[in-house]
């Protein structure tokens, strides 16, 4: 388990220098303005990340979230009846 | 020779023989069906059977419907959805309930018809089929939870139906055609573009577009197991199917498409029970489709790019999906657990379902050698061809999301995340892990060679996937959110709660709607009633004999004056004369002639005349 963690870490920083790598020599054709940033997808990738579980839970815990027998006591089911 | 044979007419058909069959004999025959309509369509790729246009056509009601229309589009779909019928029913084969599997075959059956419907009223009529029978798939769980879901499901269903037939009809009468043809659709709220708004509707109902997409999420999760993994292919595809066929190109579906991939992951994270995270992430990934098939403008290189990429994703799609719900319904099988809350520490007891989970959990996040790489880029490419930031940021961020809700958090805290297993499991039947097995090995085959799946596709791939480019770019995505995953895992596990949904509307507001009608409204219902009565009853009981009625009347009158300046016993004394009064009423009724009745009718009939003629002055 612990090997695998070092080959992951490995491929991260990996993934970061093939972008340098990619974008110096290959001059990939963009579309967008950000995609001249060779580690774009990377920092996308991590805020996104943290964006969409703090963002989720964020929704989840101030408007969204209810117990689980909500819906039951709404519609009058008997806990045994499930 | 015959011309062609409908393949849903092979499941449907051939449904019906099931519960005759017992034993190795129906399991064969079970797997033999899907294995005729495989045939059936290499026939018709191989030109052996009509392999292009319209044909077996009927005639109903004097217009001539026609159950096959084939061509590549029509093809694509229905390879997949009998591919993956196989798998299924292989999945699901160790169930002894015949009416599951006559359910399930008419489900798929019904789906392929709506695949090869050429007109409009054909595509009804399997479009009804297909909501009932998948329906079965959801009560077969026997559960009252599964019941009630399944009544909601359907009504959304029937909703939906009734858009669909009132715009067939509008369409017919505006344009006098059936054929089910690209629709000419506009914003304006004009009578020409009421059809095909009402049929738009219908489509992305079935396609669970939010808000429309409550049914999914509500019903998918309380199917039985085996059902669960049938529902998640065809509807929503084949409503893809219809989106396309119907309308390519209408840019509101651009925006609805990016909308519902983000909406669905939001709502993944938050959710605690395992197959209703995978039911997001359906919406999640059927909104990739939907926005391929807004950016679809045929005729030019980035429209057919996002047709092509919607239908191969559909393609891939179909085969992960099932494969999630696969294992998570392993999982439940095996443990009767289905919430992240009480799940945790399996990979002791199930490695081969851990990793066969995990090449559909590569797949719908993306990884390079899996399919979905091969067919999610095409449709992030559409967006970045046509030049549309905000949808290919959205596009992206999605991706990020699948991963983490699919790769990260459901896998951890499903087989790991506690040191010790929550309860006693094993693998689940040799049956179920054979069909992962084959979808797995299709998934990585499809990532591995694509050049199969893009053949297959309507429109010449002009696309390659795996350039360098392409394979860092995702590869940083998915490694970065790995790290922001590891960051904040505490946070993902599961909570105890459930999430409020579009289904709230006609869940606890429409329980309301019930409450108003059976309490205030009843109440003020009874009020006005028993005072119309009362009138009423007073005027029967006062015709009966209007001469005595009127002297009780005008005695009670004069007891509230004596009440007011006599003594207590003279009050009394009337009060019990008057009782007596009341009690003989009405007394000896005079009768009347024959003659006097006739001259009391003329009376009042030339009454009514003279007023009569008055008005008419």
């Amino acid at each position: 388990m612990k090997h695998l963690f070092w080959i992951l870490y490995g491929c991260i920083f990996l993934s970061i220098g093939a972008g340098f790598f990619v974008h110096i020599y290959f001059h990939p054709h963009i579309h967008f303005f950000w995609e001249a940033l060779p580690i774009f997808n990377a920092v996308y990738g991590f805020i996104g990340c943290i964006v969409i579980i703090i963002g989720s839970k964020a929704l989840g815990h101030y408007w969204l979230h209810r117990k689980e027998d909500y819906y039951e006591k709404h519609e009058g089911i008997r806990s045994e009846d499930k | 020779m015959i011309e062609w044979f409908h393949p849903g007419l092979i499941y449907i058909f051939g449904a019906l023989l099931i519960p005759v069959l017992r034993g190795r004999v129906k399991k064969a025959y079970l797997l033999l069906l899907p294995t005729m309509a495989f045939i059936n369509l290499l026939l018709m790729s191989g030109g052996v059977f009509s392999s292009k246009g319209k044909t077996w056509s009927l005639s109903f009601l004097g217009y001539d419907l026609f159950l096959g229309q084939i061509d590549a589009l029509s093809m694509v779909f229905a390879y997949v959805f009998v591919i993956a019928s196989f798998c299924m029913m292989l999945y699901a084969i160790h169930i002894k309930e015949d009416g599951q599997h006559v359910a399930a075959y008419l489900y798929v059956g019904s789906t392929l018809g709506v695949v090869f419907a050429g007109d409009l009223f054909t595509l009804f009529f399997f479009w009804e089929v297909m909501a009932w029978s998948s329906l079965l798939l959801i009560w077969y769980r026997r559960k009252k939870v599964a019941y009630q879901a399944g009544f909601r499901y359907i009504l959304v269903h029937f909703f939906g139906g009734a858009c669909l037939l009132g715009g067939i009809l509008l369409h017919l009468q505006t344009t006098g055609s059936i054929a089910f043809e690209t629709f000419h659709w506009g914003w304006e709220m004009s009578r020409n573009n009421l059809p095909s708004n009402l049929i738009l509707l219908a489509f992305l109902i079935n396609a669970a577009v939010p808000p429309l997409h409550a049914w999914l999420t509500d019903a998918y999760p309380e199917a039985t197991v085996t059902g669960a993994v049938f529902l998640t292919a065809f509807t929503t595809k084949s409503a893809i199917y219809v989106l396309i066929r119907g309308f390519p190109g209408v840019e509101l579906l651009i925006w609805l498409g990016a909308i519902m991939a983000v909406y669905g992951i939001v709502f993944a994270v938050l959710e605690n029970d395992i197959r209703r995270l995978l039911a997001y992430h359906i919406i999640c990934q059927v909104g990739y489709m939907v926005s391929g098939v807004g950016m679809g403008v045929i005729g030019t290189a980035a429209g057919e790019m996002g047709i092509n990429g919607g239908v191969a994703h559909a393609f891939n799609n179909i085969l992960y999906k099932t494969l999630l719900f696969m294992g998570a319904g392993a999982v439940i099988e095996v443990t009767g657990r289905s919430k992240l809350t009480e799940l945790g520490g399996l990979y002791k007891y199930m490695p081969i379902t851990f990793h066969l989970y995990m090449v559909g959990a590569y797949s719908i996040s993306g990884f390079p050698l899996f399919n979905g790489f091969v067919s999610k880029t095409m449709v992030v490419q559409a967006s970045a061809m046509w030049h549309l930031p905000m949808i290919w940021l959205m596009l992206e961020g999605a991706s990020i999301g699948t991963f983490l809700s699919i790769g990260l958090k459901l896998p951890w805290v499903t087989w790991f995340a506690r040191e010790e297993p929550v309860c006693e499991a094993k693998e689940p039947p040799k049956n179920m892990l054979a069909a992962m097995g084959i979808i797995a090995f299709l998934c990585i085959l499809l990532g591995v060679y694509p050049k199969i799946l893009y053949n297959l596709l309507p429109y010449p791939v002009h696309y390659e996937p795996y350039t360098l480019s392409h394979v860092v770019t995702v590869c940083q995505l998915l490694l970065f959110t790995f790290v922001a995953f590891r960051l904040l895992r505490r946070m993902l596990h599961g909570e105890p709660t459930i999430t409020l949904d579009t289904d709230w509307f006609y869940r606890a507001a429409g329980n309301g709607v019930i409450w108003f009608c059976e309490k205030p409204l009843m109440t003020f219902a009874n009020f006005i009633d028993r005072n119309v009565m009362s009138v009423a009853g007073f005027f029967v009981w006062f015709s009966r004999n209007p001469v005595v009625a009127l002297s009780i009347k005008k005695e009670e009158i004069k007891l509230i004056g004596k009440k007011l300046f006599t003594s207590p016993e003279r009050v009394e004394e009337y009060q019990r004369g008057l009782e007596e009064e009341r009690r003989r009423y009405p007394g000896v009724l005079p009768r009347l002639t024959l003659g006097a009745s006739v001259f009391l009718i003329l009376f009042s009939l030339s009454l009514y005349l003279i007023l009569y003629l008055l008005m008419a002055f």
